[in-house]
């Protein structure tokens, strides 16, 4: 199973929309990907690309209003079998046996992620009870032990410690070490690092790798810092307004974007490479509110190659074009421009 | 201050908060956030404050604005005039006339302007407390600053909630400008923006200060941004400025074990980089129960005896590069690396 060539989990044309009174927003609106064992998958964009809302609908725990409408996330289970995850109840067993056991997640903020009237051992131990039958003793002596493979020093100790008692390095080590207690083949770790200083920045990017190397996880690493993706990403998802606007190993993104979308955002990052104090190229405009999405390509008013009554009026599709890159983009499309009118079909 | 060309002299500056326990709300200790701390800032130029949270950073620029009372030190401010005055030292009454010559621009955009008044009111507020009674001047100076920072003229009567963070971020530099500052200290001002609205915001401080000749003091944590806008940086640890160079010779050469630390920590977005990255081992000191002698030295990999019992005295060791360290003149340290 674990032969590499079989991904862990395929999300295919996933939509996952919001229905509010003042509107739908679109949170995910086809998004197609695949997360290979062993592997990491970066999915990078900018607020509301529907980066996070992804990672919820793979665990089943968007918030109402927000509903999967369309797609299929496929989980290729421990025992070899598949599972459409879309199709499950969220609170169904074995959605439940899923969440926490088969697929980990590490939030953000590590303070507001773990209850503070409850120690972490608590926390902890009630995750590994909930899915596998061992008995308290045991599982204090598995919490430590997750404890200790994720740094935390006299983990005999800080296990009976709160939250507000750690610092935020521990903290977000404490969170992974609660997503990592079960022993999950997948990690989705929505913005890790965020809260968290460079330093201690560096201290957790480095012990995901190391502990996905030792356990050979796959992770989802979902930021929008293009540093930690280029730092630990093996292949990567750019998202836009709610789409998948490239997709590609992550040395073709960084070296040979295809999309504009991520040209510009690679070429306006200030980046502790360049040249002090010159004019950075930059994005016009910014990113639309949700209930005013442009028609047609979501990029189209910010793209400086807009293609005028085309990127506007047809949604581009995500199509290869090469061996391992992806891109939705009408600058990709064969016979572009002798045949304008026939783009949709 | 005998150098006519220093806007800013911050020399020993010190700021304590007390830990108080007890009934009797004893002092038990306390938090040294700013512990010594000395450094210029030339007319014209841009000072970046870096460093970790907790380092102090956000602290200094307050008591330079006075938005906190220093424990010690002096902070000189070579005003309009050409008066060189102690801000640190003076007394409350006699601060507003200086105020409108430091102004300061805020982190975040959403809780930085109040949400019922409109843009007219918001930025034409300075102008009101520093005397301009007339509201059609009042008026047009507030479009005319809006147009300066990129905005149009005719969004005044709107209120806040109808702009995107970019925007807001803009509306709060305006306010800052509205009285001619010399010094404009901001803080943060764009790491709550979007990476794509972030660099946008860079370019117009840049194109503010070349036209207007502000000198500003940055305080940021993202390396990569204040590279992109200083011309000098000073790195703080623990509340203590440990080195300050000019931009280029920092990153590319920097002489403090920390500062090292901190540029290898960063990623990199370029894939092919992917380097050996020095990890610092532990968690930055407590501020209320600093280590001994060099802040630094518990995690630093070429701590030696002396690092532990005295304090490093900051040497200029080459012109305008400053270090705290007690080998800075015998390490050879990693920078990034030119591309």
């Amino acid at each position: 199973m674990n032969n590499g060539n079989n991904p862990l989990l395929s999300v295919r044309n996933l939509k996952t929309y919001f229905f509010q009174d003042e509107g739908t927003v679109k949170a995910v609106d086809g998004a197609t990907f695949d997360v290979y064992p062993g592997k990491t998958l970066g999915i990078v964009g900018e607020s509301g690309c529907g980066k996070s809302v992804t990672a919820q609908s793979i665990l089943r725990i968007v918030d109402a209003p927000g509903k999967i409408v369309e797609g299929a996330i496929l989980l290729t289970r421990a025992d070899g079998s598949t599972v459409d995850v879309t199709q499950l109840h969220p609170d169904s067993k074995t959605m439940r046996d899923i969440r926490g056991a088969e697929i980990g997640l590490v939030f953000q903020e590590p303070m507001t992620s773990f209850s503070p009237v409850h120690t972490i051992g608590n926390q902890i131990i009630e995750a590994i009870r909930l899915h596998c039958a061992v008995s308290e003793k045991e599982a204090r002596r598995r919490g430590i032990e997750a404890l200790r493979s994720v740094g935390i020093p006299k983990p005999e100790r800080r296990i009976d410690e709160y939250a507000f008692e750690l610092s935020g390095g521990l903290r977000q080590r404490a969170m992974i070490a609660v997503a990592l207690s079960c022993n999950p083949r997948l990690l989705i770790a929505d913005e890790p690092t965020t809260a968290l200083d460079v330093t201690t920045q560096a201290q957790i990017l480095d012990l995901l790798r190391d502990l996905q190397r030792q356990r050979g996880m796959a992770i989802m690493l979902i930021t929008h810092n293009l540093g930690v993706i280029a730092e630990m990403a093996d292949d990567v998802v750019v998202m836009y307004l709610g789409r998948v606007v490239e997709e590609g190993p992550v040395d073709d993104i960084f070296h040979q974007p295809k999309h504009p979308y991520t040209q510009a955002l690679l070429s306006s990052i200030p980046s502790i490479e360049s040249t002090p104090r010159i004019k950075l190229p930059t994005i016009t405009g910014s990113i639309p509110h949700p209930y005013n999405r442009p028609s047609g390509c979501p990029f189209y008013p910010r793209c400086p190659q807009f293609i005028k009554d085309v990127c506007d009026k047809n949604e581009p599709t995500l199509r290869a074009v090469s061996n391992t890159q992806k891109v939705s983009c009408f600058l990709y499309d064969e016979g572009r421009r002798t045949k304008d009118e026939g783009l949709v079909s | 201050m005998i150098d006519q060309s220093v806007l800013l002299e911050v020399k020993n500056l010190r700021k304590f908060f007390p830990i108080r326990r007890g009934v009797l709300q004893k002092v038990v200790a306390n938090v040294r956030a700013v512990d010594d701390v000395t450094f210029y800032i030339h007319r014209g130029e841009t000072l970046s404050l870096v460093g970790e949270s907790g380092c102090g950073k956000t602290t200094t620029a307050r008591c330079i604005l006075r938005a906190y009372d220093p424990t010690g030190g002096q902070v000189f401010f070579r005003t309009e005039e050409g008066a060189v005055l102690d801000v640190a030292a003076l007394p409350k009454e006699q601060l507003q006339p200086l105020r409108r010559q430091m102004q300061m621009i805020f982190q975040d955009p959403f809780s930085s302007l109040n949400p019922r008044m409109t843009l007219l009111d918001i930025v034409g507020e300075p102008l009101l407390v520093h005397g301009e009674k007339d509201a059609d001047k009042r008026a047009e100076r507030v479009a005319e600053l809006l147009r300066l920072v990129g905005l149009r003229p005719e969004y005044m009567r709107r209120y806040p909630h109808a702009f995107s963070g970019g925007q807001r971020q803009r509306i709060g530099i305006a306010r800052a400008l509205a009285l001619n500052p010399r010094l404009v200290v901001a803080d943060e001002p764009v790491s709550a923006l979007d990476v794509s609205v972030q660099a946008q915001i860079l370019n117009l401080m840049l194109e503010l200060q070349e036209k207007l000749g502000l000198t500003y003091l940055f305080v940021a944590h993202d390396l990569s941004v204040v590279k992109h806008i200083s011309t000098r940086v000073a790195v703080m640890y623990v509340g203590r400025i440990v080195e300050t160079a000019p931009t280029e010779e920092l990153f590319y050469s920097p002489r403090h074990p920390y500062t090292e630390a901190l540029m290898s920590a960063v990623p990199k977005p370029d894939p092919r980089l992917r380097s050996e990255r020095i990890i610092l081992q532990g968690e930055v000191a407590d501020p209320a129960n600093p280590p001994s002698g060099c802040y630094f030295h518990p995690r630093c990999r070429y701590a030696i005896d002396v690092c532990k019992e005295q304090t490093p005295r900051q040497e200029e060791i080459a012109p305008q590069h400053f270090v705290s360290c007690h080998r800075a003149r015998e390490l050879t340290l990693r920078g990034i690396v030119r591309k």
